[in-house]
């Protein structure tokens, strides 16, 4: 029996695996997919940055004061960049040079800058950026102008409120507003904003994991099913002398083995194409979890596992039954299409909103779907909640078995052969 | 130590005693009783009766859509019945299916081998179901490989074969463990006449050497002829001429099997 199992298994694993569709769309675009696109972000970034190194402006001043002079200073000193002065009247005269040139803005500083802004009047200062056809880099290069131009302004209002007050600042931002949390029933030195970021990698990301972990594995079930009907070695298979159950479990292992690798390559390609990121907020999101009490135990994720564990296999078994109706990998794959709707729904809900939250007939049709208690589960982490979690378990542990006793009893008779036989004759009759 | 071998002697000759008694005993290896199979609105069987001696080649022809291909299902456990009883060495294939699935060794009319894996591989995985033992095993996938006579291309994927070879992989599976009772379903489609000949040889001296007992359908009546010990004759489900080939043609007062095959079906 046992040896029978293990001789499925690895023959389920080496079909799939050399499946070139499988292989490819499992293993391979994961893996290389996420890392590609990372460094395609990362490539075009870099670009971006190059190209901020030596921006330039233009300036035309028709103010010809001080405070012009001060603000073209200002721009090269404080905002980094290449400054020229253009000289005409108006922005229409250089406007198609500016077009051709490699500026990246046109400052037109208006006539009696300097007198207004002495004499408390407000100027306008017009700004042109040149649009070239909008990648990111250009927008970079806008707010790399704009910003010093406002870190100019901030620097005239202090000078003004310092004539009167000593200390503007106080002033302008007489309150420090300082953002805390509660957690669990303690006050905690944490944003709730960087709480927040936490726990929506694990809100929007467990969810998408497990999702796509469960959507790979119902493929894989499906296919090993469905090619023996298409392969045409299911007769042969089943006139074995080893029990349909047994060749049940080695369909179901088997799918789970590579759909767990397909997980893995997909985690790998994802870090890989976090790590490859330049920005430093990675660092400012790194918050003591377990300082605060939100950092999952081993008990959580014993939970979360049983959870997971419980629902991949009622995902496969639905995957199996769903598949016996199908005469090919295709049909089975179209079929299948309308199993993930159960999974999408719960993901998406609970991602925007809390179960609880929820008005109670919705709530119980979204308990019912077997799919949400994995991802209840892995929100049951943070906040501790393992009611719900573990209660899950038992009745999807309940609906596994449903699901399975109906597939083994599929297995178990001549129904695995002839629905499809007869699918295969009607259609022909159709003809 | 001793203890051991003399309980697993003692547990296989139990195991082994329903067989030998129910082929000593009554010689019959499958016994076939009044066996109807419906599908949907077809009849597919009709009161079919027919038996299989140890030791012996039968032969089941009968045109398209005669039943054949049901029949040697049942008989191999895949269908089930709708009425009638269908016995292999005393075992009945329903209740006790996988005894039954022990003694036999099916080959399906149609049929497929895992296109990813190589022929050896392909050998080595079925073969391991009937045959733990990994130094038997080897001699059974030899075996397998003499039978298949597909040489170095056996550590070639399937998917690389052409339907014969594919079709001898299979008949080579299907023989390589000298199974008890072989069912075989049109075991030579599909070969070039070299080949046949060669799976026609080779069926013919595992009988003969291994006691293997054979229940096939063939549409090729020089074949039936060469192989069978007795052949049964059905149309629509039902037997409709049986015996020797020899008997079949003088009963019928032909000059060989195929006009048989024709007065009887015409007549039917
Ligand atoms: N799964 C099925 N569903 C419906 N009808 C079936 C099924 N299998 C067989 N039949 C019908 O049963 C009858 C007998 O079919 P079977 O395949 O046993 O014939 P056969 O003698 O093997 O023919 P052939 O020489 O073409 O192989 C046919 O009428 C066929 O249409
Ligand atoms: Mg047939």
């Amino acid at each position: 029996m046992l040896s029978g199992l293990r001789n499925i298994i690895a023959k389920e694993v080496k079909e799939l695996i050399r499946d070139p569709r499988i292989l490819l769309g499992i293993v391979l675009v994961p893996l290389l997919m996420f890392p590609l696109m990372g460094f395609m972000i990362r490539t075009s970034q870099e670009a971006a940055m190059e190209s901020m190194k030596n921006l330039s402006v233009a300036v035309i001043d028709l103010d010809n004061d001080v405070f012009a002079q001060n603000l073209t200073d200002f721009m090269e000193f404080y905002g980094n960049l290449k400054v020229e002065t253009l000289d005409a009247s108006s922005i229409d005269e250089v406007a198609r040079d500016v077009q051709d040139s490699n500026v990246a803005a046109v400052i037109v500083i208006p006539e009696d800058f300097s007198e207004n802004l002495t004499n408390g009047v407000r100027v306008e200062l017009k700004v042109y950026g040149v649009f070239r056809g909008g990648g990111i880099a250009e927008g970079g290069a806008f707010s790399a102008v704009n910003s010093p131009l406002q870190y100019f302004e901030q620097r005239l209002v202090n000078q003004k409120l310092g004539e009167v007050w000593p200390d503007p600042d106080i002033v302008l931002n007489p309150i420090e507003i300082s953002p805390k949390s509660i957690v669990k029933g303690e006050p905690v030195d944490v944003s709730p904003d960087t709480l927040f970021a936490v726990a929506m990698t694990q809100f929007l990301g467990f969810p998408l994991a497990i999702m796509m972990l469960i959507i790979l594995a119902m493929q894989l079930a499906a296919t090993s099913v469905a090619s023996e009907k298409e392969e045409k070695t299911l007769e042969t298979l089943l006139s074995l002398p080893i029990s349909r159950f047994t060749l049940l479990m080695g369909k179901l292992t088997g799918s789970v083995i590579v759909a767990v690798l397909g997980a893995v390559a997909t985690i790998v390609g994802i870090l890989y194409y976090m790590g490859s990121f330049a920005f430093g907020a990675s660092t400012q999101m790194m918050v003591d979890l377990s300082a605060i009490g939100l950092a999952p135990g081993l008990f959580g994720y014993a939970v979360l596992g049983l959870s997971l564990f419980v629902s991949l296999l009622s995902a496969l078994a639905l995957a199996v039954v769903v598949s016996v109706f199908a005469e090919d990998v295709r049909g089975a794959q179209a079929l299948l299409s309308f199993a993930y709707l159960p999974l999408f729904i719960p993901m998406l809900v609970l991602m925007f909103t809390d179960i609880n939250a929820l008005p109670p007939t919705l709530r119980i049709v979204l308990l019912a779907i077997p799919f949400t208690h994995p991802m209840l589960a892995a929100r049951a982490m943070t906040t501790g909640d393992y009611f719900t979690a573990i209660w899950g378990i038992g009745y999807v542990t309940i609906f596994t078995l449903a699901i399975l006793y109906v597939a083994a009893r599929i297995f178990a008779t001549e129904k695995i052969l002839t629905m499809q036989l007869r699918l295969r004759r009607r259609k022909i009759r159709e003809e | 130590m001793l203890f051991r071998t003399h309980f697993e002697i003692f547990k296989s000759i139990r195991a082994l005693l329903p067989f030998v008694l129910g082929a000593f005993s009554l010689g019959l290896v499958i016994e076939v009783n009044e066996l109807m199979k419906v599908f949907g609105k077809v009849k597919a069987l009709d009161g079919l009766s027919f038996h299989v001696e140890n030791g012996e080649i039968f032969g089941l022809i009968g045109p398209n859509g005669a039943g054949k291909t049901t029949a040697l299902r049942i008989v191999s456990t895949l269908l089930l019945p709708t009425s009638g009883s269908v016995k292999v060495f005393n075992r009945n294939v329903v209740h006790e299916a996988s005894d039954v699935r022990k003694i036999i060794s099916y080959l399906p009319e149609e049929a497929g081998a895992y296109k990813n894996l190589s022929g050896d591989e392909y050998l080595g995985f079925m073969a391991k179901f009937n045959t733990p033992n990994k130094d038997e095993l080897k001699t059974v996938v030899a075996n397998a490989a003499e039978i298949s006579g597909l040489g170095k291309r056996l550590k070639d994927k399937v998917k690389t074969y052409s339907k014969g070879m594919k079709r001898r992989l299979l008949v080579a599976r299907a023989l390589m463990n000298k199974p008890k009772l072989a069912v075989l379903d049109e075991p030579t489609s599909g070969l070039d006449v070299l080949h046949a000949y060669h799976v026609r040889g080779i069926i013919k001296q595992y009988v003969r050497e291994h006691g293997v007992t054979v229940l096939l359908s063939s549409h090729n009546m020089l074949e039936v002829e060469y192989l069978c010990d007795r052949v049964a004759l059905i149309n629509k489900g039902k037997i409709v001429a049986e015996g020797t080939p020899a008997e079949l043609k003088a009963k019928y007062n032909v000059a060989n099997l195929e006009e048989a095959f024709a007065k009887v079906v015409h007549l039917a």
